[in-house]
């Protein structure tokens, strides 16, 4: 499956609003309830023919100072809500929310007021082809199976083992697309925001060469400041 | 001898001032908080209270060229913001007692869940004859956030109080 990404937008505004093409019906701004996928509202906000629409799935990962964290973790999932959205995962030190993706943006905004950004990184994962792909296949899996159905009413007992085989091995794999198609639907309709409070990865850190120079910069902090042994 | 003398006197002076009886800054240490002794090489002062709140003065001598004040505001300021994850609160120019001007970030940061705060005041002088380097004034104060507005008007007393040379 072709799959199109975007580059990371490291420090970047936020991309523009998502196409609308896809957006026939914008989900339902009633909140689901918390920890829970809205399968309903998913579906809703994602066409089933989805020809020349492009179909993006966008992400979030936006870094904050580790500051008043608790204040902020429940800022994110109060906007969330607010968006229509709803809370995914939730940590000491870090959040993920589910928003409508046509509140990706006015969320991103609200979030990013809450605390100081450090890190922002934000994606566009194309799956139109991924999608159109599956829905041909299904559809080719949905006449094979009616195919075999009829088969199996009319065959005689030792066929109808081999069809009976066949038939499960093809419903099997349609249950598999079906199963696929909705977790595409559903990422589609809902942006997926991961905010964290944490000082930036070690490797990102051997990055900046420049500070490497100067050790001593690292003493700086409340770490060596309040350390009086 | 007396020729001697009069000539040794002042060379004990110097050598004396050079060898590190005297620091190249003052602060006064404000009532409430303690000079702690013996903080080399970490610091050339520090200071705490006994809610935990502290000011401490780092001395970094520069070679020639290494950085004007912009640059190290912005290295510690990157270092501290987007490596530590401090959240930068506020920054701004300001002067020392004696005129040198410095930059004051404000940062606040989260200890074992607590906010705490941390600011940090950079200045730059440059040595004399015949040195061409240059000497970095680090003066950090920090604490839990509800101690250090208790302590504010002295820690902005110490503040004031600094000279660098």
């Amino acid at each position: 499956m072709a799959k199109a990404e975007a580059p990371a937008l490291a420090g970047a505004p936020a991309p523009p609003p998502p196409p609308s093409v896809v957006a026939a019906a914008p989900a339902s701004p009633a909140s689901p309830a918390l920890l829970a996928t809205n399968d309903v509202a998913a579906s809703k906000s994602v066409p089933d023919s989805p020809h020349s629409a492009t179909m993006l799935i966008y992400t979030a990962n936006i870094t904050m100072a580790v500051y008043q964290v608790e204040a902020a973790l429940q800022g994110v999932e109060t906007a969330a809500r607010d968006a229509g959205g709803y809370l995914s995962a939730r940590q000491d030190t870090s959040i993920t929310v589910r928003v409508p993706r046509d509140h990706f943006d006015d969320a991103i905004a609200r979030i990013e007021k809450l605390g100081d950004v450090t890190h922002r990184d934000i994606k566009a994962q194309d799956v139109t082809d991924e999608f159109v792909d599956l829905q041909a296949r299904l559809k080719n899996a949905y006449v094979m199976r009616d195919r075999l159905t009829e088969l199996l009413a009319r065959a005689a007992v030792k066929e109808a083992i081999d069809i009976e085989k066949e038939l499960g091995r093809v419903t099997e794999e349609i249950e598999r697309m079906e199963g696929r198609m909705k977790l595409l639907r559903d990422q589609i309709a809902f942006s997926t925001i991961t905010v964290s409070f944490t000082p930036l990865a070690p490797d990102r850190v051997r990055e900046s060469s420049m500070l490497n120079a100067f050790p001593w910069l690292q003493s700086l902090g409340l770490g060596s400041l309040l350390d009086v042994h | 001898m007396n020729t001697h003398a009069s000539l040794l006197f002042p060379l004990a002076l110097l050598v004396a001032s050079a060898s590190g009886c005297s620091r190249p800054f003052d602060i006064k240490t404000a009532p409430g908080l303690v000079e702690l002794q013996d903080q080399e090489p970490a610091y050339s002062y520090r200071a705490i209270s006994p809610e935990g709140v502290a000011v401490a003065v780092k001395v970094i001598d520069l070679e020639e060229n290494q950085g004007d004040l912009a640059f190290w505001a912005r290295a510690t300021s990157l270092r501290m913001h987007q490596l530590n994850g401090y959240a930068l609160l506020g920054e701004g120019d300001l002067k020392s007692r004696n005129g040198v001007p410095g930059h004051e970030l404000r940062f606040g940061h989260d200890e074992s869940g607590k906010p705490y705060v941390y600011t940090l005041r950079v200045f730059l002088t440059h040595k004399g004859w015949p040195s061409n380097g240059s000497r970095l004034f680090l003066v950090e104060s920090g604490g839990p956030r509800e101690e250090v507005a208790r302590y504010q008007h002295a820690l902005d007393w110490m503040g004031g109080s600094l000279e660098v040379d």
